[in-house]
């Protein structure tokens, strides 16, 4: 067994109150891809900043090559040969692929003028090393995600990094373009790169990962190697064995609630059509990028629909903007919520009744304090929102409970269809559970559910039917018997 | 140096709100945004106490301070820029920033007052004058409701705009010979007490009302805070920053109301500086260049703030050339307030 | 055949496919076309003493420009320049008119100038605040320093050879416009050809990324904001020099000619675009529009609405076409890179 290239030695990090690594030790080896896995606030996130220099430890070690190094900053661990691919990409939109992957690099005459021909020349030989056939000329801001992500790596690769750390690297990037990043990965494994990669979905990780540590709450719960089970790796992961996902329903669907025909927009989607029922969770499943969260927007009004009906218990609806869509009875909980759903510096009762005002105030348009009040404390008890203080400022809360808060407002809106896109990304295992079975309640009591996610097991857990898109098309609906992974995802990759 | 964290980072135990100032409140106020309004009063009160301190320093070092008609001209300084200010203040909220008031309202005095040397009865003058001004706002509210584009480039062009139609109608000239009817409405008196200050205070009482109770204001806060968020939770965004600029627009039109027929005369470089003033006034007053914050009463002290501040200057007998410097200086300091608050909001 | 140089003025086939490069080309064929018109319709505009004119009369804003291109392409505004103009001018007279020898007294107003950027950095940085608030502080200061300390008045009093700066001429050419073309190449090939000068770009097209790459964003943001009020200050020396005396009437609302120039030149006021080259036609298109105002007899309180309304154009224009450019992004979504084996 070689001595690990990179090793971490009883690293401690505290924020403010919250010590988020308590004496993590961890070693990866040259030519290895060592795993990193835990729900989030695990710690994972934290670890990757240390190693990368872009956070000091309060106590303990880094030593690459044996030797401890200490990082002022992270272009210093730049320089010292770790690079780091971060789940948000770090480009400049407004320059080339070359100038990408070179950032300041770009290789330059004695006076420190730019060869450009050389510039371009070098970077085609970058791509090529990673079988990538790219304009290095190209815009980066024009081109896909995976393309981006690709171009990441090849400037994580060109600073000769020796340890090469990757966050939710395939979080955006399609079946098809995983698949080519693992191949990747293997081909710099076997040039003797160390690989570090960070990751929630625990079957890629039993593809790829030679070695598997389990973070919990700050500290190392389970070492183990790629041949764990997933039920095993979730185990630890939370402590406990996980029971059945799929959380008991009361009844079958009703009548038809709402429906779609011929739905299109241009460059996002063509000829949607379907319908939910009462009492139903019908889920979208499809690649990143198929046009499940752009019918979403058209249906909610966020969007144009440039063709198609859309209708509410046999009425057509003519919905033009989001709040047209709430006076009709349509709820959207958006994916990303610090950005779309969130208002972060405002409180949680805030945020709670940011959507449902329009019921909360007199026939004077005047704000009624204490119905507001009411319906925040509701929520907060109800959804179990901790703390459990509507004062709090929303930045304050865990992810979770901050998509406890999200849901809340839509639970307050009390529409007849929710579309739910992601309610469970970036939320620990624990509060994912309670979300799940939030939402078989809110099922229960009448409303019609979409449910949008790319956790696959979610959605067939979850859904009494699953429609799969794929490039902007509704392929199939399939029944929840029909429905299992390799179905799906069948029709999501033909 | 601070380093953004993720989620992890964020779990925190319920911390006791804490007033800028370092002092807790004693009760939690009532009221959805109840932390929100504890920080937000607790600066009222401190800019009373400031405009206390102040004001009696003043006294002490010229008594003439405290003369009836020094102060009533402390007043009428009021009159102008608080209108000014809590339009300013809207905008703010919202996340912008409106140049162009102190412009519009240059721009709508000039109106006026040709139309009325123009023999134009005053309802009518006044209303084109108001014309004039919606249409700067409305302008200012299409680039950046519909087209997006930066609030301060928008204000800057208009203003410049303004700025030069006003200059073009007069040539530079002060118009006079105005009616005095007209004359009446900045210098009459109900009960001793001049129109434009019972207008401004109710101004001040409905507006600071409606901005937390009625719902189409109180959606500001939304809208400033985040945008994208508030349009996906029914709130028409793009409506609103509409009509705050056409509000700050229009609120400069009624301080030029006021100017223009308490001096008897219209002139395009009326105005000049308000936008700045009015811009320290509501970030005193709480207000954030971030968006979502600010509060119409905080603004109207900050403005007294100013005014007394101005007038010690003049008392004092500081050189009329140091108000340029004064007023820079105080625009960064309430640029650093801002900023130190935000810090620790968001160190917290 | 791809041309051997990407940046800079020259646009070869190969280059024409980044929208910066044929915003530039259509705005040069614009400024001919405007040229033209305006040729056809005053014979005299085509004079060289007109053609001297025009070039002069903007030839502050120019200077001005060159500083402002670097500032926006950083994702910052400057709108501290036209009070930076006035208070170097004033500066400068107060030292020449004191006796100081011209060369000290010309190296101290930039010095001062400079200093100014520095505040303006320092202030960015400190207070964390968007750019145009902490030069609009400073503007405001600054206005009321020079007001204090020249108490309204003018001042004059300069010695004969200061007038070589702003009246001199060298090969026939006026100084000022020589010193202008030679500062133009220079910055212009240090942003767009030099590895430090396209760290602007970097900060200006995604300041996070550029951090973590090491670019030292405080450092190179401190250098553009003191090349954009040291070149101010230049403007105002050669100002003062140009009327051999110095008020603070100078610059009057020069900040905002000077936007427009590096708007309509190709700058998004976003940052991450822009480039000398531009930003020099975008001065050009100016000077033109203005000479046909005043040939036509236009009255000169005219020119401020006018530069209101170009601005607010050339903004809308941008958004209207960044829009249009995202709409098409996001239609061609299929066109991803194979990636198969090479």
């Amino acid at each position: 067994m070689t001595d690990p290239v990179l090793s971490v030695d009883r690293v401690s990090k505290r924020f403010g109150r919250h010590q988020v690594l308590d004496e993590v030790s961890i070693g990866v080896r040259a030519g290895s891809i060592h795993a990193l896995v835990g729900e989030n606030g695990a710690g994972k996130s934290t670890l990757m900043n240390v190693i990368g220099g872009v956070v000091r430890p309060d106590s303990g070690t880094v030593t690459l090559d044996g030797r401890p190094v200490e990082f002022a900053d992270p272009s210093a661990a730049i320089r010292a040969g770790i690079g780091t691919v971060h789940q948000e990409f770090s480009l400049f939109p407004n320059r080339s692929v070359a100038q990408n992957i070179f950032g300041r690099r770009e290789p330059t005459g004695r006076l420190g003028f730019i060869r450009w021909r050389a510039l371009r020349r070098q970077a085609q030989e970058m791509l090529a090393e990673i079988g990538v056939a790219l304009d290095p000329l190209t815009p980066v801001g024009t081109l896909s995600v995976g393309a981006q992500q690709l171009v990441e790596i090849a400037k994580a690769l060109s600073l000769r990094a020796r340890v090469l750390i990757l966050d939710e690297p395939t979080s955006a990037l399609s079946e098809h373009e995983a698949q080519h990043l693992f191949g990747l990965l293997a081909g710099l494994k076997a040039r003797g790169v160390a690989i570090v990669y960070i990751s929630h979905r625990l079957s890629e990780v039993r593809q790829i990962a030679d070695e598997i540590t389990v973070l919990r709450d700050g500290r190392v719960a389970r070492r183990t190697t790629g041949d764990a089970s997933p039920d095993d790796l979730v185990g630890m992961m939370v402590g406990r064995h996980l029971s059945d996902m799929r959380p008991s329903r009361q009844a079958g669907p009703g009548n038809e609630v709402f429906a779609g025909e011929g739905l299109t927009r241009h460059g996002a989607f063509a000829d949607v059509s379907f319908a939910v029922r009462e009492r139903e969770i019908l889920g979208f499943a499809g690649l990143v990028g198929s046009g499940r969260t752009e019918v979403a927007r058209a249906i909610f009004g966020a969007d144009r629909l440039d063709a198609g009906r859309m209708s509410l218990d046999g009425r057509t609806l003519a919905i033009r903007s989001p709040r047209q869509a709430i006076t009709s009875g349509i709820g959207y909980l958006t994916e990303d919520r610090k950005a779309l759903g969130l208002f972060l510096p405002m409180t949680v009762r805030h945020n709670i009744v940011a959507a449902s005002m329009p019921k909360l105030v007199s026939w004077a348009q005047l704000l009624r304090f204490c119905a507001i009040r009411a319906e925040a404390d509701r929520y907060v008890r109800r959804l179990d929102i901790r703390p459990a203080d509507d004062q709090a400022e929303a930045l304050t809360l865990s992810g979770g409970n901050q998509q406890k808060v999200l849901l809340a407002k839509w639970l307050s809106v009390a529409p007849r269809v929710l579309i739910v896109d992601e309610p469970t990304r970036g939320v620990d295992v624990g509060a994912k559970a309670g979300i799940h079975r939030h939402l078989c309640e809110l099922a229960d009591a009448g409303v019609a559910i979409i449910l949008i996610s790319s956790d696959l097991p979610e959605v067939l857990a979850l859904s009494d039917r699953v429609a799969v898109f794929r490039q902007g098309r509704l392929v199939t609906i399939l029944d929840q018997a029909a429905a299992t992974q390799e179905t799906v995802m069948g029709h999501a990759s033909a | 140096m601070s380093f953004q964290v993720s989620d992890e980072s964020a779990v925190r135990k319920a911390a006791p709100a804490t007033a800028p100032f370092g002092r807790t409140p004693a009760r939690r106020p009532a009221g959805p945004g109840g932390r929100w309004r504890a920080l937000v009063l607790s600066r009222e009160a401190v800019l009373t106490l400031l405009i206390l301190v102040v004001t009696t320093l003043l006294a002490l070092a010229e008594p003439k301070f405290l003369n009836p008609s020094n102060l009533l001209s402390v007043g009428t300084g009021m009159i102008y820029d608080t209108p000014v200010a809590a339009g300013m203040t809207l905008v703010m909220i919202l996340g912008g920033i409106d140049l162009s008031v102190g412009a519009v309202l240059g721009l709508t005095g000039v109106v006026i007052a040709m139309s009325l040397r123009s023999g134009v009865p005053v309802p009518f003058a006044v209303l084109l004058g108001f014309a004039a001004a919606a249409g700067a706002g409305a302008l200012n509210g299409v680039l950046v409701a519909r087209f997006a584009v930066a609030p301060f480039i928008v204000t800057l062009g208009t203003m410049s705009i303004a700025r030069g139609a006003a200059t073009v109608l007069t040539s530079g000239y002060f118009l006079s010979g105005l009616p005095a009817a007209y004359v009446e409405i900045g210098r009459g008196q109900l009960l001793g007490i001049p129109y434009p200050i019972l207008v401004v205070l109710a101004l001040l009482a409905v507006f600071g009302f409606l901005l937390k109770r009625w719902k189409p204001l109180h959606d500001a806060f939304y809208a400033g805070h985040n945008p994208a968020a508030a349009s996906l939770s029914g709130i028409a965004v793009g409506r609103l920053v509409f009509a705050g600029f056409v509000t700050s627009s229009l609120l400069a039109a009624l301080s030029a109301v006021f100017m223009t027929s308490r001096l008897a005369m219209g002139y395009a470089r009326f105005g000049e500086l308000a936008e700045l003033r009015a811009i320290a006034a509501s970030v005193l007053g709480g207000a954030s260049f971030a968006g979502g914050s600010g509060s119409i009463l905080g603004s109207a002290l900050g403005v007294l703030l100013l005014a007394v501040i101005l007038n010690g200057f003049v008392l004092l007998k500081f050189s009329v050339y140091w108000q340029g410097v004064v007023s820079g200086l105080i625009l960064v300091v309430a640029i650093a307030l801002d900023a130190s608050r935000r810090r620790r909001f968001e160190a917290r | 055949m791809i041309g051997a140089r990407e940046g800079g003025l020259v646009s070869i086939s190969g280059r024409l496919r980044t929208p910066a490069a044929r915003y530039q080309l259509g705005l040069a064929a614009t400024v001919a076309v405007i040229a033209a018109i305006v040729a056809a319709v005053y014979p005299q505009f085509t004079d060289p003493a007109n053609v001297e004119v025009l070039a002069m009369n903007f030839i502050l804003e120019a200077f001005m420009a060159l500083g402002m291109t670097a500032v926006i392409i950083s994702g910052g505004i400057d709108l501290s320049v036209g009070a930076v103009l006035p208070f170097a001018a004033i500066v400068t007279g107060l030292m020449l008119s004191a006796g100081v020898p011209v060369p000290i007294a010309v190296g101290a107003s930039l010095a001062a100038s400079g200093a100014v950027g520095v505040l303006n950095a320092a202030m960015k940085s400190a207070f964390r605040v968007h750019p145009f608030i902490a030069t609009l502080a400073s503007m405001l200061s600054l206005k009321g320093v020079s007001l204090v300390i020249t108490r309204g008045a003018p001042i004059a009093g300069f010695p004969p050879s200061f007038a070589f700066l702003g009246r001199g001429r060298i090969c026939g050419l006026p100084f000022p416009l020589v010193l202008f073309a030679v500062l133009a190449l220079a910055i212009g090939s240090v942003l767009a050809h030099h590895r430090y000068g396209q760290q602007v770009y970097l900060i200006g097209g995604n300041v996070r990324a550029a951090r973590l790459s090491g670019v030292k964003v405080e450092r190179v943001l401190m250098a553009v904001y003191v090349l954009s009020s040291s070149l101010a200050g230049l403007a105002g020396v050669i100002a003062a020099s140009q009327y051999a005396s110095a008020s603070t009437g100078f610059g009057q609302n020069s900040e905002l000619r000077v936007i427009t120039a590096v708007a309509v030149g190709g700058a998004s006021l976003n940052g991450g675009t822009g480039s000398i080259g531009g930003s020099v036609l975008g001065v050009l298109f100016l000077a033109i529009v203005y000479n046909a105002f005043a040939m036509s007899g236009v009255s000169t309180y005219w020119q401020d609405v006018a530069s209101g309304v170009m601005v607010l154009a050339a903004v809308l224009l941008a958004q209207v076409a960044a829009r249009e450019s995202r709409a098409r992004r996001a239609v061609g979504r299929g066109n991803q890179p194979t990636t198969e084996p090479a």
